[in-house]
């Protein structure tokens, strides 16, 4: 599960000269939010993001409308975009938890990848939460029974072993400290293979383990 | 109703070769430019300002109303004289013997067809059989090459003789190399068609094989080339008259008139220019339209 | 996998016109042609030449030409118009995002140029990579092409390496940009067929690597079938048809893509799915298309309407959509041949016959010239290229014999030796029991008419310079087989016979179409009444719709004229329905010669099995065995020894040792029953236990891949 499985390979790319204006649309009608800006053979000069594209009200307060609309029309992707030490880039080789480990310290929601240098995709904050989507078996019919169970080595083996003795699969999940409770552990799977009250009966013989949501 | 339509495609078929020169700038002033000349040769078959040969008046004159060119040394009408000249490049050729047999087609004409046949025959044969045909024709006719024009002008001439028949010879080996060079290639190119296989899985004879299946093929690219040679050969017989060993009188000879007049240069410069020039414009007319008609059927291929 | 992100598509292009402007107007070339390709996915566009596939293409990297231009439409590439797009722009785009690969890999490479430096020269130029870097990527990227001995080749020169490899460097050099949409148009047509099932498989690989766009345009459904998820039928400058590859080839809308699938041979597991239904006419010139449908002048369901109003594009709730008038009303199934097109019936007679011609051991070398000083004295040793080694066989006559085999094989010098325009270096040749051995110069008028010939190019097959009765005349006139005053009416029987009418005779080849021109080139071989035709693939060049005509029109004169026929194909699907022997070559020598159903069944020769798992079948129900050539076929000058096969063959280790046999020994002919003959050292019995190549998928199990 490395970025460059992940990410968005061959993303919408503008140049430095485009016009504000253009990448304003080329944003609204692809419905995106991020423009990687390119240079030749596809090096990362920087990005754009709708943020940025904002013209921030004080500049334009002395102005009347003709110079407003001049002002708009000429500005350049150049001057706007996230550039030099601002903008952050990571390699596709790095894990998908580490890239969103990246996005949280420095609050931003895209990282270009680059690949020999050049941009060889994107990922957003988007494409970490279809992941998560995808991790937690959000695309299968099946079961969804989160367990609360000691933090113990072995705890989760024991839940392992009761699927697999019914030839049910897990096709999805994930385990997070349980909140509020110190020294459990909730986890979440999505079982494919038997109906809801079969799994709870099977879930149920555990000792120690409670079904706290099933659906 | 089947002759009718014959003719009509006729007479398409020469709107469509008019229409093609006419879409090529080049080959349009060219065209004016041959044709300014062949108007010229026609007219002066039966009309020409003064006697082209008397010396009617006074001599070494300028431009005036009456000799519109002016006179040459022998104050002879130099208008008339190129006229007249026009005749034995493009019009007629004088046989030798009693009687002044003329045939029609000028000198250049018949020593582009001498060259022609020449180059042709030698060019298919070394082309399409290849192998030992192809080394020894191409090795004589490289040799011929080697030959400066000149020598080899002077050469033929002075084995047989001055006349209209010597010259055409003279024009027609020294055109036939280049000729057989560029039949070579086509022959070359032509052969590897399938035709030419399904001609030789009937076992047609290699004759019929070059002149019947190739060489129709081959006739766009040589008939341009026909075209430039006949310039060369106005070319060479300018040279050959101004060497005094051209075309015989009593024809005047655009050659020879530069060289006459080459002799009085100080005292009547333009009659040097006037058979100067008409080599040159009827030269450039027909290089400029032979190229624009090669440019134009080559475009048409594609 | 079904994603919950939704990208947007790669290219979209919407309603697209592309006209050219000529001397006193313009041509539409292309008209309201709308599709979108998504990442990760190769869209297909087949379609017959002159039908506007490329145009398409060229309207996307807008290189239309000096008089080309997009009249109307829109052409979306990641978000950005295309259209009206120039100079630097369109450079930076073109150069980094879009990438294209030709048919002929030769006009991608420059041959004066190593193969390392042109490929590094991208990278370098491009994005300043230093040279040792860019030369690294560029042997990573040929051994993800799997180029073999990836190091060597980059210090080759473009002529040194073999076509499907010159075509891999392409695909490479194309890919080391990892460009977001790779326009690839006719990329294996050039190529033989077990080089193009390579080629094929390294696309599908790359296309899931690289998530890149795929547009691949060919006019072969086979090709088709097995490269992409979706296509698009053109038909005169329209899309007709377009849905999942699925969806069209098993359940075709438009009547046109129902008559193309009739008119490919499948390659099924009868013979009848090789019986080929033409569809009548011939596709419209751009400057002279129909005013209501484009189809309508060729269409068996042709109404009134189909005349005057140009259909909308209807779209199904499949997400088929389709550009007919009645779309979803005709019934593929319920579609029965009219006589016009019904192909003749096989008569098989079963009774043996006298042979025709006879080969005994019949070799071909041609010598060649080396280049070193010893060998231009004449001092150093001569070599052949063994071009046709012990060919050995009857045909009987009024038979056919299918001659199958890839490029450089020897089919067509085969050939050549038998009609004599080729010398034979050894063995003996005998035709109605006259010897053939030398070449025609030596054979006498009575033999020499007896044998002809039909030639595969349609270009130059005819001499421009003649018209259609001159040339059909020529044979009569020359071997003198009718009085001279009967001459034009015989001409013109032959041409009504070949279902061209008496107005052909004036006509000049220019006037003609690619198929008529190849009617008259069998009008010609047919005009001194041959008792043996031999055929040079003379419909590999035409388009499929024309192809059956052709063929079906071929097997009828047969029959009627009772003529033998060789005819040689370069792959197996064509001849399978009217040959009754099939012959497979390989680099001169004949593997395997039967009657045909037993070639395309087990046992077979390994090879006739890889070139059978190698052809593409336009049926994605069809399953076929996975078999794939390792390296490339040896030089003709210095064929393997032993077993000219034992280079590349799947199924040596079937054999004790590895098959150390096949490397000393030459096979041995395996004869079964019924006349078959298998030239292998693996036995009969284990070659029996061969499974069929071709096998239908079980009905239901609709796998995607």
């Amino acid at each position: 599960m490395l970025v460059k499985d992940y990410m968005t390979r061959h993303p919408i790319m503008i140049s430095p000269e485009t016009d504000a204006s253009e990448a304003q649309n080329i944003m609204t009608e692809n419905n995106i939010r991020h423009l990687p800006v390119v240079g030749d053979g596809k090096r990362l000069l920087g990005l754009i993001t709708r943020e940025k594209l904002h013209v921030p009200p004080s500049d334009l307060g002395s102005l009347n409308v003709w110079e407003i609309s001049r002002l708009l029309s000429d500005l350049k992707v150049k001057g706007m975009m996230v550039k030099g030490k601002d903008l952050i880039t990571t390699e596709g080789d790095i894990t998908i938890e580490d890239a969103a480990k990246i996005m949280l310290e420095e609050k931003i929601g895209c990282l270009p990848v680059l690949e020999d240098g050049v941009v060889g995709g994107i990922i957003t904050d988007t494409d970490m939460l279809a992941h998560l989507a995808h991790l937690m078996g959000a695309t299968v019919q099946g079961v969804r029974v989160t367990i609360r169970m000691p933090d113990k080595v072995g705890e989760s083996a024991k839940v392992t072993d009761v699927i697999a003795s019914h030839g049910w699969g897990i096709y999805g999940g994930g385990g997070h400290d349980a909140p509020k409770q110190p020294g459990y552990w909730d986890a979440v799977l999505k079982i494919q293979g038997g109906d809801k009250e079969e799994v709870v009966a099977a879930l149920e013989q555990i000792e120690g383990q409670e079904i706290i949501d099933v659906r | 109703m089947k002759a009718k339509t014959k003719k009509k495609s006729r007479l398409q078929k020469f709107w469509d070769s008019v229409s093609l020169i006419l879409a090529s700038r080049v080959a349009t002033v060219g065209s004016i430019m041959v044709l300014f000349w062949l108007v010229l040769a026609f007219i002066s078959l039966f009309w020409t300002p003064y006697d082209y040969n008397a010396s009617d008046f006074l001599q070494n004159l300028g431009p005036n109303p009456q000799n519109w060119l002016g006179t040459d040394h022998l104050g002879r009408d130099i208008f008339s004289r190129l006229m007249k000249g026009t005749q034995v490049v493009l019009l007629k050729t004088r046989l030798p013997g009693e009687g002044n047999i003329i045939i029609p087609g000028g000198v250049a004409i018949w020593g582009v067809i001498g060259s022609m046949a020449l180059g042709v025959t030698m060019g298919l044969n070394a082309g399409y059989r290849g192998g030992w045909w192809d080394q020894v024709i191409m090795q004589i006719l490289d040799a011929l090459i080697a030959f400066p024009r000149i020598v080899l002008y002077l050469v033929v001439i002075a084995a047989l003789g001055q006349g209209d028949l010597v010259v055409i010879l003279a024009i027609s080996i020294t055109g036939a190399p280049g000729v057989a060079r560029l039949a070579r290639s086509l022959a070359m190119d032509i052969k590897t068609r399938d035709y030419i296989r399904a001609a030789e899985t009937r076992g047609e004879s290699v004759w019929y094989i070059m002149f019947k299946e190739i060489l129709p093929n081959a006739s766009g690219p040589l008939l341009v080339d026909g075209m430039l040679r006949v310039g060369y050969a106005i070319f060479a017989i300018g040279t050959l008259g101004f060497l005094g060993i051209g075309l015989p009188p009593p024809d005047p000879d655009w050659g020879n008139m530069v060289n006459e007049a080459r002799r009085n240069i100080f005292s009547n410069q333009l009659a040097v220019i006037w058979p100067a020039l008409a080599i040159a414009t009827l030269v450039i007319g027909l290089n400029l339209f032979a190229d624009g008609l090669r440019e134009e059927m080559t475009r048409y291929q594609k | 996998m079904n994603n919950l992100k939704k990208a947007p598509p790669v290219l979209i292009l919407e309603d697209v016109a592309v006209a050219y402007k000529i001397r006193g107007g313009e041509i539409e070339a292309v008209q309201n042609v709308s599709f979108e390709i998504n990442r990760g996915e190769t869209h297909g566009i087949v379609g017959e030449s002159g039908c506007g596939k490329s145009t398409v293409a060229w309207a996307v990297l807008n290189f239309l030409g000096a008089n080309g231009y997009v009249k109307r439409g829109s052409i979306k590439f990641q978000g950005q118009e295309l259209v009206g797009v120039t100079g630097e722009e369109l450079r930076r785009l073109r150069g980094d995002q879009i990438a294209m690969v030709y048919q002929d890999p030769m006009q991608a490479l420059n041959p004066s140029m190593r193969l390392g430096d042109q490929m590094s020269e991208v990278l370098t130029v491009h994005r300043d990579m230093d040279k040792k870097e860019a030369e690294k990527r560029c042997i990573e990227m040929l051994e993800r092409v799997y180029m073999p001995d990836a190091a060597n080749v980059m210090n080759r020169y473009p002529h040194q390496i073999s076509g499907g490899q010159q075509q891999r460097v392409v695909i490479a050099t194309a890919l080391l940009n990892n460009p977001a949409l790779l326009i690839m148009d006719e990329p294996t047509t050039a190529l033989d067929v077990t080089v193009e099932a390579v080629v094929l498989d390294l696309i599908a690989d790359l296309r899931r690597e690289f998530d890149t766009a795929i547009m691949y345009i060919t006019h072969n459904l086979g090709v088709v079938a097995r490269v992409s998820t979706r296509v698009g039928v053109m038909y005169a400058g329209e899309m007709v048809e377009r849905g999942t590859v699925e969806d069209i080839y098993k359940d075709p809308q438009h009547p046109y893509t129902q008559g193309l699938m009739r008119c490919v041979p499948k390659l099924g597991a009868d013979k009848a799915s090789s019986i080929l239904y033409p569809i009548r006419g011939r596709v419209p010139p751009p400057n002279n298309r129909p005013v209501g449908c484009v189809f309508s002048p060729r269409c068996d369901y042709v109404r009134e309407i189909c005349h005057n109003k140009r259909p909308e594009l209807l779209e199904f709730s499949s997400g088929v959509s389709v550009r007919c008038h009645f779309a979803g009303e005709i019934e593929a199934d319920k579609w029965s041949p009219s006589d016009d097109i019904l192909p003749p019936e096989i008569i098989t007679d079963t009774s043996p016959r006298e042979p025709i011609l006879k080969l005994d051991n019949l070799k071909k070398y041609y010598e060649v010239q080396g280049s070193s000083l010893k060998d231009i004295l004449g001092l150093g040793e001569q070599r052949y290229v063994k071009a046709v080694e012990n060919a050995d066989f009857d045909l009987p006559r009024g038979t056919t014999l299918g001659v199958v085999g890839e490029s450089g094989c020897g089919k067509s010098t085969l050939i050549k030796t038998i009609i004599g325009l080729e010398q034979t270096t050894e063995g003996h040749a005998e035709f109605m029991e006259i010897d053939i051995t030398d070449e025609i110069s030596t054979r006498g008028e009575d033999v020499i008419k007896e044998l002809q010939m039909v030639f595969q190019n349609p270009d130059s097959t005819m001499n421009p310079s003649y018209t259609v009765g001159q040339q059909i005349g020529r044979p009569m006139k020359r071997f003198s087989t009718v009085p001279k005053d009967e001459i034009r009416g015989e001409v013109i029987k032959l041409l009504e016979s070949m279902r061209l009418g008496e107005n052909y005779y004036d006509r000049l080849p220019r006037q003609l179409s690619g198929g008529e021109k190849q009617r008259v080139g069998i009008a010609r071989a047919l005009a001194s009444h041959p008792n043996l035709v031999l055929c040079d693939e003379p419909v590999s060049a035409l388009d499929v719709s024309v192809q059956a005509a052709l063929l079906n029109l071929l097997l009828e004169l047969q029959q009627e004229y009772d003529t033998t026929m060789m005819f040689i194909a370069h792959d197996l699907s064509v001849v399978r329905f009217f040959s009754d022997q099939v012959a497979v070559m390989y680099l001169g020598q004949i593997m395997e010669i039967g009657p045909a159903n037993a070639i395309y069944a087990p046992p077979y020769h390994p090879y006739s099995e890889a070139l059978l798992s190698a052809v593409p079948i336009p049926d994605p129900s069809a399953e076929q065995k996975h078999i794939r050539l390792e390296g490339t076929v040896p030089s003709a000058i210095n064929p393997p020894d032993g077993c000219r096969f034992h280079t590349r063959c799947p199924r040596r280790e079937l054999l004790p040792d590895g098959g150390a046999i096949c490397e000393t020994e030459m096979p041995p002919w395996r004869e079964t029953a019924e006349g078959h003959r298998i030239f292998c050292h693996i036995p009969l019995e284990t070659l029996n236990t061969f499974d069929p190549v071709i096998t239908q998928k079980p009905e239901g199990s609709n796998h995607v891949s």
